[in-house]
């Protein structure tokens, strides 16, 4: 049985900020996560045709490595967390993951040795539980995934981490339709009960190889809703329905951690800052740092509370100043180096607030991840922590309380379509039962008519 | 915890959307654009509302008033679907009202397909396709639902689709446009070799692509190739094709934006 959260870590919203978490997580080669410091997180991915073969593709890595760890040395940073999410040759032929592991973690080592620089070594698996059609989250395919995570461990990852997809099918024809029961019983229910199962085996995996269970983010999900929603003009999905989403997969993500993971979570977690809050574990976060990758409306907002500091992913190329993991790595390490020292000097409340308020009322995302706001979401999970849906609803209604106390306040401006799209959200949860077993059979039959490509047997129902 | 004073925030950042927001509830709007006629009316405000089964209702209420079927597809669910269109791009209302409002429509012309025997005429054909190792497939659904809200008829190959059997597709379906997404930079070569197997096999059509990796640079750089930004473009591409420009540099010159 896995342990639920019923309480905070924290006894205040105040005691949440970056550099420190009340669990530090050890990992690599000299490295505390959250235990006083922040740390550069570099995430890369291959240029197209690298992996064409196994050795191409193991030749990329020790260059982005080699790289990465000589700008790190070249401009004094102290530590360093190297990322590799696995392009799908990797996850789908363990060996290549564990090849490439190694070959990475050779070159991290002679840099530890000669330099004493502190480093680890992520290896985020792909999700590679899908057919064309349909997601088998179970099966051959999930064997292959466990073997992926083991030859990873095997051969040089510390810390192990995965964007898992369970509940994606549900929550993509929801999020287009409008239909809160459907995301909440994609992400809340279907994705809670999938990250139970594989946390479980990677939190195994970690205990067997002496290496980290670091944790999941909900990508499938609450990114897609947040990408979808996009910039201020754009009219594909109301901001104040993407938060409510996040919301819902602060209670999803929360799972891995119940299972066994100790962080730090993975950067794309948005939910990330309400999950430290709850466990008081390490976390990473991106944000002006990703828009190599994406544009996000937090760019400094979410620097907040982070115990590592990513740029979610860029493809490894030439750019004026160097290769672009050299660009990146560089930059984060300086906003690194600014929370450290407002760490160091007695201004990191200042700064932390300073970063959150810079884009608190840009928009409604960033005003329920505010870390004041992003407590109360936690608390709203924890209070029913047991029940895996009604913490899920929970952080939904909280979430949408949050938003309309923002509003009432006359700070955060909503657009009036926003506050329809909200008044109709909460409307829809207000009206949803509390009988997680009623709502599951009811959204069970309900989906099993409208998503062809739903497969109750991924979820074992 | 530090805070800002509600005037201040002005200075550091500007909410354009909450600024630029139109005067009119979409309701409003709507009620503008329906067709004012007593059977189609409530076939159009059904579809606005994405209700299936009032879209039913009035349709069998405009049957039994002695309104054709297959000219109801035309006259009323397009109708109505092009008041839906129109309030998207006028930026009124939002991506989901014009799924469920899609959802109503094709609900609709199913109906009206059973209370006949005639075929109804539909504005051409597009395929769609996700590109080989690409798993990426939400903004092909949004692609795919909004060319059949505008009339068109949709082979839907799915995602992650063999690029020899995009070519099968096209030879078989004989399309007036295909359309590919691509999300990652790995996966969205698999377009010029479409492009390549294309013109080998002499096959002139406009190959429409999108999706988060792709640029209009890529796209330029094969000659079927013309780049969409946003999946509404994916229709005005085929309507201008309709409308007599199925040039490839002329579309180009319509569509691309950079
Ligand atoms: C959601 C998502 C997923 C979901 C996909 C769910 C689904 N059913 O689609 C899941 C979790 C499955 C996933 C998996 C992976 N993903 Co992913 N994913 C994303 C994410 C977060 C959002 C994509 C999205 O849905 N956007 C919203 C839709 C609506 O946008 P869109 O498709 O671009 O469509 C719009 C327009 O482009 C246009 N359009 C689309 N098509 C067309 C066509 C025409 C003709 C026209 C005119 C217009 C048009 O219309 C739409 C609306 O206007 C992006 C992040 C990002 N920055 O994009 C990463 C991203 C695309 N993923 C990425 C990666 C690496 C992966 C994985 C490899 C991760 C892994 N290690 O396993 C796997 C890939 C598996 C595979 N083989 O494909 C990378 C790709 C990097 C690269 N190489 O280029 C990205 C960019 C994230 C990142 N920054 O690293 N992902």
């Amino acid at each position: 049985m896995v342990k639920k959260y019923t309480s905070m870590a924290y006894a205040s919203a105040d005691e949440l900020i970056f550099g420190q978490a009340k669990f530090p997580v050890k990992a690599g080669l000299g490295l505390e996560i959250g235990g006083g410091y922040t740390s550069p997180e570099v995430n890369y991915a291959p240029r197209p045709g690298a992996g064409a073969s196994k050795e191409k593709l193991i030749k990329e890595y020790e260059r982005i490595t080699t790289d990465i760890m000589a700008r790190m040395v070249q401009i004094g940073a102290p530590s360093v967390v190297l990322e590799t999410e696995h392009v799908q040759q990797m996850s789908n032929n363990p060996d290549w993951g564990g090849a490439v592991a190694h070959a990475q973690k050779t070159i991290m080592e002679e840099y530890h040795d000669e330099y004493g620089i502190k480093c680890a070594l992520r290896h985020t698996i792909g999700d590679i539980r899908e057919d064309r059609n349909f997601l088998q989250l179970r099966g051959d395919k999930y064997n292959t995934f466990i073997e992926a995570f083991e030859e990873v461990a095997n051969n040089g990852a510390d810390l192990l981490s995965v964007e898992s997809m369970g509940g994606k099918e549900v929550f993509d024809y929801s999020i287009l339709r409008n239909d809160t029961a459907g995301m909440l019983f994609g992400i809340g229910v279907l994705g809670s009960m999938d990250m139970e199962m594989i946390w479980s085996d990677i939190a195994d995996i970690a205990k067997k190889t002496g290496t980290v269970a670091a944790g999941d983010t909900d990508c499938a999900q609450a990114n897609t809703a947040m990408f979808i929603a996009g910039g201020l003009l754009d009219k594909n999905l109301a901001h104040t329905t993407a938060i409510v989403a996040r919301a819902i997969s602060a209670a999803r993500s929360l799972c891995a951690y119940e299972a066994g993971a100790v962080g730090p979570g993975k950067d794309c977690g948005y939910e990330n800052v309400i999950i430290k809050g709850i466990t008081g574990m390490p976390m990473t976060t991106e944000g002006k740092t990703s828009t190599c990758a994406h544009s996000d409306l937090m760019g400094n907002l979410i620097m907040e509370c982070c115990d590592l500091w990513s740029n979610e992913s860029v493809e490894y190329h030439g750019e004026f100043g160097g290769t672009t993991v050299q660009c990146w790595s560089e930059t984060l390490a300086y906003d690194c180096s600014m929370m450290n020292v407002a760490l160091k000097t007695g201004k990191a409340k200042d700064l932390r607030d300073i970063l959150v308020l810079s884009d608190k009322f840009r928009d409604p995302q960033g005003y329920v991840l505010a870390y004041d706001n992003a407590y109360k979401v936690g608390q709203a999970i924890v209070k029913d922590g047991e029940n895996n849906y009604l913490r899920a609803k929970n952080a939904a209604i909280e979430c949408c309380n949050i938003v309309e106390e923002g509003a009432k306040s006359g700070k955060l401006r909503l657009t009036r379509f926003e506050t329809n799209a909200l008044a109709k959200v909460k409307a829809d949860l207000e009206a949803l039962t509390d009988d997680a077993d009623k709502f599951v059979s009811d959204n069970l039959t309900k989906f099993k008519q409208e998503v062809a490509v739903f497969k109750p047997e991924n979820y074992g129902l | 915890m530090l805070d800002l004073k509600l005037e201040d925030i002005d200075g550091i950042l500007v909410r354009y959307n909450v600024a630029l927001e139109k005067e009119m509830t979409p309701d409003e709007a709507a009620e503008e654009l329906y067709p004012k006629d007593d059977l189609i009316y409530p076939v159009a405000k059904a579809i606005y509302e994405g209700e299936e089964d009032d879209v039913v209702d009035a349709l069998q209420a405009a049957i039994d008033a002695g309104k054709k079927p297959i000219a109801l597809i035309d006259d009323a669910l397009m109708v109505g679907m092009g008041v839906v269109t129109q309030l998207y791009d006028d930026g009124i209302i939002f991506l989901p009202n014009v799924m469920m409002s899609a959802d109503a429509m094709l609900a609709g012309i199913e109906f009206c397909k059973t209370q006949t025997t005639e075929i109804p005429v539909q504005k051409g054909k597009v395929v769609c396709h996700v590109a080989e190792g690409d798993v990426h497939d939400i903004g092909k659904n949004i692609v795919t639902a909004l060319l059949r809200a505008n009339g068109y008829e949709v082979i839907d190959l799915g995602r992650d689709v063999p690029v020899n059997e995009v070519i099968t597709a096209v030879e078989k379906e004989k399309p007036m446009l295909l359309t590919g997404t691509a999300l990652m930079t790995t996966t969205m070569y698999a377009f010029k070799e479409v492009n390549d197997k294309l013109l080998e096999k002499g096959i002139k059509i406009p190959f429409a692509c999108g999706g988060g990796a792709v640029n209009q640079d890529f796209v330029s750089q094969y000659e079927l190739g013309v780049y969409g930004e946003e999946a509404a473009d994916a229709s005005k591409i085929a309507d201008a094709i309709v409308a007599g420009t199925t040039d490839i540099t002329a579309l180009r010159e319509k569509f691309h934006k950079h």
